[in-house]
């Protein structure tokens, strides 16, 4: 039962992946991101990373994409839609190196023994769990992504003055 | 439950499409949208190893890249619309103001 929900959700989430790189309309690409977070958090409770899985549904499917769909609607859409059916004149070169990535990887796990042989362990990624060792091992790296976070608030603010200031024609 | 390698297999084709994504497109928007692509693709195998290896460390990190992307995100897209509104356009050839 594992194994078909595994390639059910695999197969959503490479199918949505593509449609992320090929869809012209930048909508159709936001929306089908969603929906590849969406199979990916279902690989992520398929091994038992609850926690995690929840996690990236509610950041990303619910905050992320949804700020991604606002600025796709606060552009013009027509001027969006004429930069990407542009003909790409290097296009050919980016798929020769994702093809060579993907047969890269699957000689990588070939002949990555361990990989077939290492057998599935009883963890599972609770909230518990994972609290427990958030808040003991890793409390530095936690309170710096908070730092982080600030920093990257400070950074949208000072782009943010630049277009009013630039809007309204002040001198600082 | 499937074994590793299969899991890494789908976390490298995922890479492999971002990364095509992030290289054939010219538009700023999706060249972000390729970038959310890889960071899942490198959560998938951070979360396979984590199972696998019976160590949490691996799911912490895939926190702390949700946290590191979220902020990411904020910025580029502040930046696209910056953009827009100084070249009104976003893709990314445009932006020939420091080509020599």
């Amino acid at each position: 039962m594992s194994e078909f929900f595994f390639y059910l959700f695999a197969a959503v989430l490479i199918l949505a992946s593509l449609s992320v790189v090929l869809a012209r309309n930048p909508l159709y690409n936001v929306l089908s991101l969603v929906v590849a977070i969406f199979s990916l958090s279902c690989l992520f409770v398929l091994l038992e990373a609850f926690f995690v899985g929840m996690i990236l549904l509610l950041v990303y499917a619910g905050a992320v994409l949804v700020f991604f769909l606002f600025v796709v609607m606060c552009l013009d859409l027509k001027t969006i839609a004429l930069t990407t059916s542009q003909q790409n004149r290097y296009g050919w070169l980016g798929w020769i190196v994702g093809l060579s990535f993907v047969s890269l990887f699957y000689l990588g796990t070939q002949s990555f023994i361990k990989a077939q042989t290492l057998g599935v362990s009883s963890i599972r990624g609770t909230i518990e769990n994972i609290g427990q060792i958030l808040f003991t091992d890793y409390l530095l790296p936690f309170e710096l992504t908070s730092l982080l976070l600030l920093i990257a608030i400070f950074g949208i603010v000072s782009l943010a003055q630049g277009v009013l200031s630039s809007g309204k024609e002040v001198d600082t | 439950m499937m074994s590793l390698g299969s899991y890494l297999m789908v976390s490298g084709i995922i890479f492999s499409i971002g990364l095509v994504g992030v290289t054939t497109s010219r538009n700023v928007l999706k060249v972000l949208l390729s970038l959310e692509l890889l960071l899942a693709a490198s959560n998938l195998s951070f979360v396979a190893f984590s199972k696998f290896n019976g160590d949490y460390a691996g799911q912490l990190i895939v926190f702390f890249v949700i946290l590191v992307a979220a902020a990411e995100v904020a910025i580029g897209l502040a930046i696209v619309v910056l953009m827009y509104r100084r070249i009104s356009t976003i893709s990314a050839d445009d932006l020939k103001e420091m080509k020599w």
